[in-house]
């Protein structure tokens, strides 16, 4: 098809040919084909901004501020920076809300800076201004402030594992979307969810293996289920927004409000409710710096000093990318496939991180070698928990029997 | 003036038959500066909106230059979206 016709409009038949039928399936097909990649990719994409996040909060300044260790292995609160005496509570708030925040609002730079290029900024404000726009908005504010800061928050607390609790939000998505939209839920559904509620357990047996149960770990796992019940919100409600507007300007407002929202009225008002508004400003600087920046030393690689910026810059792009990709892929294969392609993050997330904090940045390794102890390493249970819980949410999005009829019939 | 999408959706709510070229030349006046407005952006909008249950194909076929030619019609629930919530 040329790419600026001109003709005019036709009186055409109804298709009979076996020809044109041919050459409309393929139309189809490539369409399909194109939003199951793009469903699969924002999976691939939500591995590497997780992990990248992961790298950003665990780096510079950051290490001081969480105290050594990991808290989900030592279950030790953080001592934030000068030792200043917040609460658990108030802690972990106020450093996932600036992790989340600052991710989501580098993100909106990217996706912002992307639309323009494509020349949608100016339907980028056009759409803010609209019904739809203000429905995005308003899942922006589900899915970010509330489900990603819980996100990270549970990422911390619990480690990589967060991610397939989180990655319950299909099936909860399910849920409330018989609630609110009555939309079906039948036998086949019903039966993925609990598959993947008894792959949530099979991850949770996990925390109760050692001699002692970790406290922070087990709260962990509890926040991890509030930001899969805050995605799983936003899919519902964001797929419906969504189906109107183009998914480029989807994210950019999706990003831009929960980036605004999360780093400049959420987190302020946490710091101004732990008494020390006036520490806000110098977080936020120094939430970018290296080890080695953070101890004025001179002569180190800008990579070293960087560390934190980097891994935010690259976890912002992918947040980005990934939750277009998850937008557009839905509008493209189906809400129900979509969400079950993009549900595999919950096997991407664990391998990335194992790659990027795991192995590159030796998180993984105690006395020299691995050691599943840290987090970074799943135990084999975990990854056929992952499995398991992939098979749940294909089963609430896919008819099995369907597929096999497809490919009969093609 | 409306957003590309908007507006590609808004020429169905009379209840019209269009197809992607249609589309193309009844919004050429005023979007044909828009980088976005290319022809496979606005097959793949069209394309999205039936996905969503929007738009339903009503009929297609080949025309004379031996291009693909398939028209979508809104539905009952494609109609109360477009008037009803495109604002």
């Amino acid at each position: 098809m040329n790419d600026n016709p001109s003709v005019s409009a036709p009186e055409l038949p109804l298709a009979e040919s076996a020809d044109l039928k041919e050459a409309r399936h393929a139309r189809r097909s490539r369409f399909m084909k194109k939003g199951i990649i793009i469903a699969l990719g924002s999976g691939v994409l939500y591995g590497v901004y997780s992990a990248c996040l992961l790298a950003a909060t665990g780096s510079g300044s950051w290490i001081d501020w969480y105290g050594a260790g990991n808290w989900y292995a030592d279950g030790v609160a953080p001592a934030l920076v000068g030792g200043l005496p917040f609460s658990f509570l108030l802690a972990i708030l106020i450093l996932g809300a600036l992790g989340s925040g600052l991710n989501d609002f580098i993100s909106s730079i990217w996706m912002i800076g992307k639309a323009g290029v494509k020349g949608k900024f100016k339907d980028f404000l056009r759409c803010y201004k609209s019904k739809p726009g203000a429905v995005m908005a308003v899942c922006a504010l589900i899915g970010g402030p509330v489900a990603s800061t819980a996100y990270l928050i549970a990422l911390t607390m619990a480690g990589p594992i967060a991610t397939p609790i989180s990655a319950l939000c299909p099936a909860i998505g399910a849920i409330i979307g018989r609630i609110l939209f009555k939309q079906k839920l039948n036998f086949r559904m019903v039966v993925g969810i609990l598959i993947c509620i008894t792959a949530t357990f099979m991850i949770g047996s996990t925390a109760f293996s050692g001699t002692e149960i970790n406290v922070h770990f087990l709260i962990g796992l509890l926040i991890a289920l509030i930001s899969a019940l805050g995605w799983g919100i936003e899919g519902a409600v964001a797929g419906f927004g969504t189906s109107v507007m183009d998914y480029e300007i989807s994210i950019s407002i999706r990003q831009f409000t929960s980036g605004v929202f999360t780093l400049f009225i959420l987190t302020p008002t946490l710091f101004i409710i732990a008494g020390h508004l006036g520490l806000y400003p110098s977080m936020l600087i120094d939430a970018f710096r290296g080890p080695f920046m953070a101890e004025g030393a001179s002569g180190a690689s800008f990579l070293v000093l960087a560390t934190p910026l980097i891994f935010f810059l690259i976890s912002g792009l992918a947040a980005g990318l990934s939750f277009g990709f998850w937008y557009k892929g839905n509008s493209m294969c189906g809400a129900a496939l979509g969400m079950a392609c993009n549900g595999t993050f919950s096997f991407w997330v664990p391998f990335f991180s194992f790659l990027i904090c795991g192995l590159y940045l030796g998180w993984g390794f105690v006395n020299g070698s691995l050691d599943a102890s840290t987090g970074y390493v799943l135990a084999p249970i975990q990854w056929a928990a992952a499995i398991v819980m992939v098979i749940g949410i294909f089963l609430i999005a896919v008819n099995p029997l369907e597929l096999f009829k497809k490919k009969k019939e093609a | 003036m409306l957003p590309l999408n908007f507006a590609i959706l808004k020429l169905f709510e009379e209840g019209e038959e269009y197809d992607t070229i249609d589309v193309m030349e009844k919004l050429q006046g005023q979007y044909s500066k828009f980088r976005a407005f290319k022809f496979n952006a606005v097959q793949e909008s069209l394309m999205s909106a039936e996905k969503n249950g929007m738009l339903d194909e009503v009929r297609y076929g080949m025309d004379a230059n031996e291009n693909l030619r398939v028209y979508y019609k809104a539905n009952d629930y494609g109609m109360d979206m477009i008037k009803n919530y495109i604002k």
